[in-house]
């Protein structure tokens, strides 16, 4: 129990590498996602940053830009102020001044009690004080001349805003420079300046296309302004322009607002994207490497089943539903002699002898028809007859099974067709050389019988001289009683004579081969005729030989030649186990016949010997086994075969059924069917008669 | 031919041992044509039987020639195994054995000869020249009859001679003059002379060759 709970079932090691994978695949995502997140907010800081930066510098750089503009113009009127002798002078050089700087809108030269002695407006702009008059608003030039002269320098006044035809104004400031002849004051030199116009110079177009540039006031309000476009008041950086007597705030304010996600998360898109591309290339990569192996492994399988196909002497045929060959392997091609297209194209199979094909379709439709479309009729291979390319017949077996595609479905038949034709000539072969060594055999036992057939015939022979000797003898010397000694010698001489015509005459029957008839024949008449030989063999090794046969004795059907080799050859190795070993008193050799079924004569043919064991006992019946140094080992093997041609069986005990030792060997023979009368006579229903 | 034994002896008998009832009879009819005495017997074993019977504890035994005519191959005991046990009860000179051998036999019964059988015969055999080895056995068996009965007697007298006269014998077969005899034995010439006498007329002879021709083995 505890096994079958620990062990992992197979499915569970995928499913937990995919989820690992999944867990992977989820963190490199996320990952990427904190990465992408991270870059677009550092870019957008890193955006923001910049522009502000940009714009400081700016700011840095139109500050520096107006402060040198104001300088400039704060020389050129001190120079204005020093040379100017005559008022006519001053006016022209005045107004030549106004032209060059468009930021100038009027100078003015104010006596000590800052009375307007001389004014000239600026020609590029309407002139500043139409609306409301100069005196009404010049309190902040006067506050500034008053500083310059404290001071003996240049002071520039606050920024003030002067209203304009229209209902428009502008915001301007006013320089004022003491002017000073030999440290006596002889009035001042006063300078209206256009903030706007100024601001206007502090910007190249090409910032100004991009930022709004302008003069604040400490809360913030615009003093004035400049650039195309208004500021969006995300980036913007203050300046301030000190200046003799007065600051301005300037402040440059970027066109860009916020930085925006978008163009950023593009950039991110693009990145994570391109990571994406990265790893499918990768996977891909991966991918096609997999396919690439899998590919060359089935190349490889393909190739080795290929040499295996080509290779196999067995022949490999599939045939379609229809019966139309799809594939033939070389070796089928080499059996049949036709080529694999032959093969293919041709109606009719070419390999099926002309006189057998319209047999061979029946048993082919037959075999293709849909309710037997599954069933797998030749495991056990059907043998068959095929035709080769030159004409020739030849012996195939074919063993077949159905042929199922990857979907389940029976698409045809796939046959191996072996080439039986040498194994059937080799079997012809081996059924003829057994034939030749069964006769061998016979003519072995036949040698062997001779010697002692000579001694056999010996004995009458020797009887038969012995009575001539005698009679001879006799009648040299003849008395009274010598006519009936030879009568005696004479009778005696007759009967040897006959009994060696006997011995012949068994010999020669046994000999003589029949025609493989079958008889017949009264199981004593069988018996007699082997007898003699037996009764020859037996007294080689002084062994007894007993017979037992029931009277009247049983009748059986046999090929009669065949039955006496079979016993002969049973009671000759009865014989021979009992030569060595044994007692010679026990050396007894019994021979029984008992009718054992009404159908089966049962023989029996028992010796004395040392028996046989178990592992020599399975082997027994096997052809060239045995254990005599001169033996071929047919004996037995024969003895079977003759029995089972009757239809009968072989078989053996060891040790003999109720004793110790020995062994027994039984076979049955048909029995001859019992003559009428004696079925009646026996009371046999009258039924079994008919 | 016929056979001349000697006349103080029984009549000559050759045993047949043979399974073969046919050719039992036929030889004993044969003999029975050459007058010659035979008894037949089926197996070994019943004339190995008969044979111990009839010898019994005499000494003497068999009275009269004998041959015995031995097939070699029989069921139960063969006629070896016999011919063994006739080896083992020193029975072979005063019973000789002639083997009957069938085709497949000689060399065993060659080598029965080379243990001292009388001879082999082999089937189909010329049956006089069968009866005449027969005769011929029987001959060799009277005469080693013959020599035992000679043994006997001569050992019979020289069981009466005193101790004095075998010493007296002794030295007159080593062909010792009296005189020299009656010096070795410290007795006088002429009591040597008496003995001398008494050993002669005990032993059966007339001189001193013949003597000693009696004291030597007969032959065999």
């Amino acid at each position: 129990m505890s096994t079958t709970s620990t062990a992992v079932s197979p499915q569970a090691v995928p499913r937990q590498r995919r989820g690992q994978r999944l867990v992977l695949w989820s963190a490199l995502f996320l990952l990427l996602l904190v990465a992408l997140t991270l870059l677009v907010v550092l870019t957008a800081r890193h955006e923001d940053s910049r522009v502000q930066d940009q714009v400081d510098a700016l700011a840095a750089d139109a500050a520096a830009k107006v402060r040198s503009d104001l300088l400039r113009n704060q020389q050129s009127l001190q120079a204005l102020a020093g040379h100017a002798s005559t008022p006519e002078r001053w006016r022209a050089d005045a107004t030549g001044l106004l032209r060059q700087n468009p930021e100038l809108l009027r100078i003015e030269r104010r006596a000590p009690d800052w009375l307007i002695s001389l004014a000239v407006d600026s020609p590029l702009a309407p002139p500043l004080f139409a609306v409301i008059g100069r005196d009404d608003i010049d309190i902040d030039a006067v506050a500034a001349c008053s500083a310059a002269r404290r001071s003996a320098a240049p002071v520039f006044s606050g920024s003030y805003f002067v209203p304009l035809a229209g209902g428009g104004g502008l915001e301007v400031i006013d320089l004022c420079l003491p002017v000073l002849n030999g440290g006596r004051n002889e009035g001042y030199q006063l300078a209206t300046l256009s903030l706007q116009a100024l601001l206007s110079s502090a910007l190249t177009p090409e910032q100004a296309r991009r930022h709004e540039v302008s003069f604040i006031e400490g809360d913030g309000a615009r003093l004035a302004r400049s650039g195309l476009p208004r500021g969006m008041g995300v980036y913007r950086s203050d300046r301030l322009v000190e200046l003799p007597g007065t600051r301005l705030r300037l402040r440059i304010d970027s066109a860009a607002g916020p930085p925006g996600p978008i163009p950023n998360l593009t950039t991110a898109a693009v990145l994570g994207l391109s990571v994406l591309l990265f790893t499918l290339a990768l996977l891909l990569a991966g991918d096609v490497g997999r396919r690439a192996r899998a590919e060359s492994l089935l190349a490889e399988a393909l190739a080795f089943r290929k040499a295996m196909e080509d290779s196999l002497i067995t022949g490999l045929r599939a045939r379609d539903l229809q019966g139309h060959i799809s594939y033939v392997n070389p070796a089928f091609c080499a059996m049949v002699g036709f080529s694999p297209e032959e093969l293919r194209e041709a109606r009719v199979p070419p390999y099926w002898p002309p006189e057998l094909a319209e047999t061979y379709r029946q048993r082919q439709d037959m075999r293709l028809a849909p309710g037997n479309a599954m069933q797998s009729p030749s495991r056990e291979g059907v043998e068959t007859l095929f035709m080769r390319k030159n004409g020739e017949r030849f012996a195939v077996m074919i063993y077949e099974a159905p042929l199922v595609d990857g979907q389940g479905r029976h698409t045809g038949w796939m046959s191996a067709v072996l080439d039986v034709s040498a194994q059937r000539r080799i079997e012809d072969l081996s059924r003829q050389q057994q034939e030749r060594l069964q006769a061998t055999a016979r003519l072995a036992t036949i040698g062997e019988m001779a010697s002692l057939l000579s001694h056999e015939l010996n004995q009458p022979l020797a009887a038969i001289a012995s009575y001539a000797s005698g009679s001879l003898n006799l009648m040299d010397q003849p008395d009274a009683d010598t006519p009936a000694l030879l009568r005696q010698a004479m009778e005696r001489v007759a009967e040897q004579a006959e009994r060696a015509g006997r011995v012949i005459k068994s010999v020669h029957d046994f000999v003589r081969r029949r025609e493989q008839l079958h008889e017949t024949i009264g199981v004593d008449l069988l018996l007699d005729a082997v007898l003699p030989l037996v009764r020859l063999q037996a007294r080689k090794s002084g062994t007894q030989v007993q017979t037992d046969v029931p009277q009247p004795a049983p009748r059986v059907l046999c090929d009669r030649t065949m039955v006496e080799q079979v016993l002969l050859n049973l009671a000759r190795n009865a014989i021979q186990a009992m030569e060595h070993g044994s007692d010679s008193a026990a050396r007894v050799l019994r021979i029984r016949v008992r009718q054992t079924h009404e159908r089966w004569v049962t023989f029996y043919v028992a010796d004395a010997g040392p028996g046989i064991d178990r592992e020599l006992g399975a082997q027994l019946f096997t052809p060239f086994f045995t254990t005599r140094s001169d033996g071929m080992g047919l004996g037995l093997s024969l003895c079977r075969t003759v029995v089972e041609q009757h239809g009968g069986a072989m078989d053996f005990d060891s040790p003999v059924p109720g004793t110790r030792t020995g062994t027994e060997f039984r076979f049955t023979l048909p029995a001859a069917p019992v003559p009428k009368p004696a079925a009646i006579e026996s009371g046999a229903p009258q039924i079994l008669s008919t | 031919m016929s056979l001349n034994l000697d006349p103080t002896l029984g009549l000559p008998v050759a045993f047949l041992v043979d399974d073969e009832d046919v050719v039992r009879d036929a030889l004993a009819w044969l003999l029975r044509s050459r007058r010659l005495l035979s008894e037949g017997f089926a197996s070994a074993e019943a004339f190995w039987q008969q044979l111990q019977a009839r010898r019994g504890g005499d000494a003497a035994w068999p009275s009269a020639p004998l041959c015995l005519v031995l097939d070699v191959r029989m069921p139960g005991t063969s006629g070896l195994e016999l011919f063994e046990r006739l080896v083992d009860a020193a029975l072979l000179p005063v019973l000789p054995v002639i083997f009957l051998t069938g085709h497949g036999d000689v060399p065993t019964a060659v080598a029965a000869v080379k243990r001292g059988a009388f001879d082999f015969v082999e089937k189909p055999f010329s049956n006089n020249t069968l009866v005449d080895r027969i005769e011929q056995a029987l001959a060799l068996s009277a005469a080693e009859l013959s020599r035992r009965r000679e043994l006997r007697s001569r050992a019979r007298r020289m069981a009466e001679l005193t101790e004095r006269e075998s010493e007296v014998m002794r030295l007159v077969i080593e062909g010792y003059p009296n005189k020299r005899i009656a010096n070795a034995l410290g007795i006088s010439v002429r009591t040597v002379e008496v003995h001398r006498a008494r050993v002669f007329e005990k032993m059966d002879v007339k001189s001193a060759v013949e003597l000693a021709n009696r004291l030597r083995d007969p032959p065999a």
